[in-house]
């Protein structure tokens, strides 16, 4: 029995309404709890601001697409060496650090749980691999099902338990967690050296609409009871006047589940642009943001881009083949047979590019017009927008209004007439933060009732003690502390055992990967249809049987069983 | 200052030794400097038997000299800036990376990555280079940028891939690739290669002898007296803009 009790925390608690309460956490085992007996070690926070650990709802740090980011990147993995120390690996890379760099440099920060945002089912296993030597974090993973054929051909029947079915027997067969989907449709059109251009385009041959597709899907997500709602990279990222595409995504969604939003919006500064062309290109925040607050079954991330060097990466091929024309630098591209496929780019964001400027403008401004800060999430699509290192950063532009000010005056000249941004006053506040980096990531990914996100008695031990005390220190003024204080906690609490300390990591620690197995009814297993076997074997270049991803590549794993309404 | 390194016989000579601190500007501040063979450190003295003549103050005055079998001996003279290292016999993999000022000398072969994203400086080869000899990083952007890599014998595939400026000198005969995704400065085969200055973007591309398997990317232009040869000139690979020049001597495409 190991037992710490944390004294003196000036703690935020957002799941469960705590606002800056000075209280001790006890934790025995690995968990919350009451009190703890006089012989626990104690940890003095001496007032420090102390939230549940970091929670990341959407990133992508491991899997096959990551690591061609690793490789086509020499330069990328000169910056950012660190040598080994102590527990500490040896870590390499900057916009795509190596699987022991990424849990580091999040563990510093206090993160404890991270959500890989696009795997590929086929590729599963590399994924769950990168995922045993992410060694600071729980992990999970949202699997591809955006150009499923077998999906696609239930969905052009109409019928909608046997897409939810195929669904349910992928994510047992490759250990999913979520159901994403990366321009539904657009990647199975580039399949044919198309893309889709909205929600209206039909699929080459399968003659499926993207909107049928996210209806369809929605519809099955909720069947399934699966924690997390569909995640959704809208059609037609990055090019103007893509936000009337978003309005329209966002239009077709109902409100099913009264525990969490029925959609998971993600990077969604990507998708809020308007004018017809580059030349007229401007910011779109305000009608996205209207329309999130009007629908509280939508909940958004940022996506946000920061000025600097990084890589992107997506399962959405046709758009990365789009950057490449523009930028006529290193690009790889891959198909996963059957599934999906992906793109890779280097880009350096400047802030003398005007587009640039505006696309980091608009991130700000989603996070600042959203009323909810539930219905908002801080990210960067790491590493899409920026590596998850700038996360301070972007806490600090959102909590001070005088910062971004300061910031604004460095970006392109013209950008003041293409954002709202300039106008708009909200700081948000700690709590709203805490919301934004882990209390509303918990409830939007659905794992606040197997206890992450929330320091009540039974959830998971996961805290983070950051050097700063928030009556103290004035955000709006003093941003730079904010984010010396978000850039490394004093400590990072991992299941009961301090991690990190002081920007140290100081175990070799061991993480859990969860994941979603549905129960459907014997009509409903996908591994007894025989039409499904039948076109399996046919088309994949695998046997079914060898499909699945063992148990022995899941470390240490945690099922999460849902009973499916079919 | 002259330094002579004398590689002691070992053991297990297969085992590569990474020497990336047999730099003539170390040996200013004395000969204490240590090499790893695997996941071992080694001491400079446990590898070589070391003696010094003279002294010197600048690294300009600094001369290094490799005997014995080094030819597993990777990394000598990277990020080199000054002075000179000359190899008596073959030398490993990643000799002279990165570096910006001095020269280099092999006597025997050079294995490969030999001159690797060199900056400036000199490196002459008067044996065979193998593959890679002065060119980028897999999946870097820019090779070579300034400098001169001269080999006397051959020169393996890829040869001065991705090179963005310096000059480049094969007097054998290179293999396929070779100036691969050029986009500036020389590079010189005086005898024959095959599939030259694929993707070129810019720079010049020369080749005495035959371009087997010649890309038809190449747009003809002409022929054109270059230091008394006559040499048949095309444009850049026209699949990436057309830019550059490529000469050759006589060429052969694909069957």
């Amino acid at each position: 029995m190991s037992e710490l009790l944390v004294k003196n925390a000036c703690v935020i608690d957002p799941l469960r309404g705590i606002n800056a309460e000075t209280m001790d956490i006890a934790i025995r085992d690995g968990r919350i709890v009451e009190e703890v007996s006089g012989a626990a070690e104690v940890i003095d926070a001496r007032g420090m601001l102390t939230m549940p650990g970091g929670v990341d709802s959407h990133t992508h740090i491991c899997g096959t697409k990551v690591n061609f980011g690793r490789y086509m990147s020499p330069e990328d993995m000169r910056a950012g060496r660190t040598p080994r120390r102590g527990p500490m690996h040896a870590t390499s890379g900057y916009s795509v650090p190596t699987t022991y760099g990424n849990s580091y440099r999040y563990s510093v920060m206090g993160y404890t749980t991270l959500l890989e945002g696009a795997m590929a089912p086929l590729e599963a296993r590399h994924t769950h691999e990168e995922f045993i030597y992410t060694p600071l974090q729980d992990t999970m993973a949202n699997t591809l099902f955006d150009g499923n054929w077998a999906i696609m051909e239930a969905i052009r029947d109409g019928d909608t338990k046997r897409v939810a079915a195929i669904i349910a027997w992928t994510l047992r067969a490759v250990k999913g967690f979520g159901v994403k989907l990366t321009n539904p449709g657009g990647t199975e059109a580039w399949q044919w050296g198309k893309n889709v251009s909205c929600i209206r385009d039909p699929v080459p041959y399968f003659e499926v609409t993207p909107a049928e597709i996210i209806r369809s899907i929605v519809e099955a997500n909720e069947l399934l009871h699966l924690p997390h709602s569909v995640h959704l990279h809208c059609n037609n990222l990055g090019t103007p006047g893509n936000y009337t595409c978003t309005l329209g995504s966002f239009g077709l969604i109902p409100d099913l589940n009264p525990k969490r939003q029925t959609l998971y919006a993600t990077h969604v500064q990507y998708h809020a642009y308007g004018g017809s062309g580059w030349k007229d290109f401007c910011s779109k925040s305000e009608p996205i943001a209207n329309f999130v607050n009007m629908r509280p079954q939508i909940v958004i991330d940022m996506g946000q881009v920061m000025f600097g060097r990084t890589t992107t990466m997506t399962a959405d091929g046709p758009m990365e083949f789009n950057l490449y024309r523009l930028h006529h630098d290193k690009w790889s591209n891959h198909d996963v047979e059957l599934e999906t496929g992906s793109g890779i780019i280097p880009v350096v964001y400047r802030r003398k590019n005007l587009v640039n400027s505006i696309m980091w403008a608009i991130g700000l401004e989603l996070a600042l017009l959203t009323k909810s800060p539930w219905q908002c999430l801080l990210t960067t699509d790491n590493p899409n927008g920026a590596p998850f290192v700038k996360y301070p950063e972007i806490i600090a532009l959102l909590m001070s209004k005088r910062y971004r000010d300061a910031e604004f005056a460095t970006v392109h000249p013209d950008t003041g007439s293409r954002v709202p941004l300039p106008a708009i006053e909200r700081e948000l506040d700690w709590y709203e933060i805490a919301v934004m980096t882990r209390a509303g990531q918990a409830k939007a990914l659905g794992i606040q009732e197997i206890g992450k996100g929330h320091l009540g008695p039974g959830a998971y031990a996961d805290v983070a003690v950051y050097p700063i005390r928030i009556d103290d220190v004035d955000p709006s003024v003093d941003y730079q502390k904010v984010i010396e204080a978000f850039g490394q906690t004093e400590y990072t609490i991992k299941r009961g055992r301090v991690v990190a300390r002081r920007g140290e990591c100081v175990v070799d620690g061991s993480n859990a990967t969860f994941w979603v197995k549905p129960r459907v009814s014997e009509a409903y297993d996908m591994g007894k249809d025989p039409d499904f076997i039948e076109k399996f074997d046919r088309y994949y270049t695998v046997r079914m049987r060898n499909y699945p991803v063992q148990e022995e590549y899941l470390n240490r794993n945690r099922c999460i069983e849902t009973e499916a309404e079919i | 200052m002259k330094v002579t390194l004398v590689m002691k016989p070992a053991t297990k000579s297969f085992i590569p030794i990474e020497a990336e601190s047999i730099v003539p500007k170390n040996f200013l501040a004395g000969t204490d400097l240590s090499v790893w063979r695997g996941n071992r450190e080694l001491r400079l003295d446990e590898v070589f038997s070391i003696s010094v003549e003279g002294d010197a103050d600048r690294v300009e005055d600094v001369e290094v000299v490799l005997s014995g079998d080094t030819s597993r001996l990777k990394r000598v003279g990277e990020y080199m800036d000054g002075g000179k290292i000359t190899i008596l016999g073959g030398i490993g993999m990643h000799c002279g990376n990165f570096m910006s000022d001095g020269t280099i000398e092999v006597h025997g072969n050079a294995d490969g990555w030999l001159g690797r994203e060199m900056a400036g400086g000199t490196i002459i080869c008067r044996g065979d280079a193998a593959d890679y000899c002065a060119s980028g990083y897999r999946g870097g952007r820019k090779g070579m940028t300034g400098g001169t890599v001269e080999v006397f014998g051959r020169a393996g595939d890829f040869l001065a891939e991705s090179i963005a400026a310096g000059t480049v000198i094969v007097h054998g005969d290179a293999g396929d690739m070779a100036g691969a995704e050029m986009h500036g400065g020389t590079l010189v085969v005086h005898g024959n290669c095959s599939r030259p200055a694929a993707n070129m973007k810019s720079g010049s591309c020369y080749v005495f002898g035959t371009a087997q398997g010649m890309l038809p990317t190449f747009r003809k232009v002409g022929t054109i007296q270059h230091e008394g040869r006559t040499l048949i000139q095309f444009t850049g690979d026209i699949a990436n803009r057309g830019k550059g020049n490529l000469f050759v001597k006589d060429y052969k495409y694909l069957d």
